[in-house]
């Protein structure tokens, strides 16, 4: 993996199970520069605090979810270029069709294999050029 | 008495309510089948995994003693110079090839116990929307068992793009199964 080892990831998610199981993965992956948030707001908050380089975020999330942080960080000028992989157990077309209108770099239906995440990743950090 | 209870559930409107709520029991008991379906596959999985890793774990552990005893005879100046030899290769081979291979071994397994626990968040999703349900049934026995108020304000559906996992995928076509169907539907729209 060509991609920085020091990436700062912030992966959002209520249920702090997978935010554990992302966290692995990612440091299985070797990225151990993770961060984490409950929901969109905190995750905005954070991101706003600035250093982060990629969010990985679920859908479904009370107080603001995931394709609202997705839209906001896609408005925001210093936050538009984050790569977003969204995780989410929405499996409807629509979703999916929602999320990539939206900017989303990269989908990933629940559940998952950490083949899937590994592959995702690699697919965006070639589109960056980081790969 | 059940024609007049049927009357006032009637003029109060509650009937409707009553029998959208019965309605939604089948769905709940797919749900809950649901969740019992993902936490069984859990458990095996981790049941699974620990059999494989279990056996990896005791083998570092008898291969590491028996060396130990070997060299604890060295030191005892039990041990001539080519058993020494012999000790000190099978030792080398030990840490530089069976450890660092039992170890990874172990390692994936813990991986896989990890990896197990992703039904939680599934399954925690599911579980909340039975809680609403059961929710909205108790609210509307009450409510007509007081008789008084009018219709209460039900708690809006969530919006159609939260639904959380699908349960039956079965005969829809606006639901993908797995990610390769995710990936399919983004290259088919130039994503």
């Amino acid at each position: 993996m060509a991609a920085d080892p020091k990436m700062r990831f912030l992966v959002v998610d209520d249920f702090s199970t997978m935010r554990r199981i992302v966290r692995n993965l990612l440091k299985e992956l070797g990225y151990t520069n993770v961060d984490e948030a409950e929901d969109g707001a905190i995750a905005l908050q954070k991101l706003q605090a600035g250093g982060f380089e990629f969010v990985v975020t679920d859908w479904n999330m009370p107080n603001m979810d995931g394709l609202t942080l997705l839209q906001t960080i896609r408005s925001t000028p210093n936050l538009k270029h984050l790569p977003v992989l969204m995780i989410t157990a929405e499996a409807k077309k629509e979703n999916i069709i929602a999320a990539a209108q939206a900017g989303a770099s990269g989908y990933i239906v629940k559940p998952f294999t950490a083949g899937t995440l590994s592959e995702k990743l690699n697919k965006i950090f070639e589109k960056m050029g980081l790969a | 008495m059940a024609r007049a209870l049927h009357d006032t559930l009637g003029q109060l409107g509650y009937d409707k309510l009553l029998e959208k709520t019965v309605s939604a029991l089948p769905d709940a008991k797919d749900r809950l089948a649901y969740v019992a379906n993902l936490t069984e596959q859990a458990a095996c999985r981790v049941l699974n995994a620990t059999d494989v890793a279990a056996p990896l774990v005791d083998d570092i552990e008898n291969g590491a003693l028996a060396l130990g005893k070997r060299w604890d005879k060295l030191f005892a100046n039990e041990l001539g110079v080519e058993e020494f030899k012999a000790l000190a290769e099978e030792t080398r081979a030990f840490l530089n090839e069976q450890l660092p291979q039992k170890t990874r071994g172990t390692h994936a397994q813990l991986t896989e116990i990890m990896m197990a626990q992703d039904f939680q968040d599934l399954t925690g999703q599911v579980i909340k929307k039975i809680v609403v349900l059961a929710q909205d049934l108790e609210s509307g026995l009450m409510n007509v068992l007081i008789e008084v108020l009018p219709e209460t304000k039900r708690t809006d559906e969530v919006a159609s793009l939260m639904n959380g996992p699908v349960i039956n995928a079965e005969g829809r076509t606006d639901v993908v199964v797995n990610q390769e169907q995710v990936d399919d539907l983004l290259d088919s729209l130039g994503f």
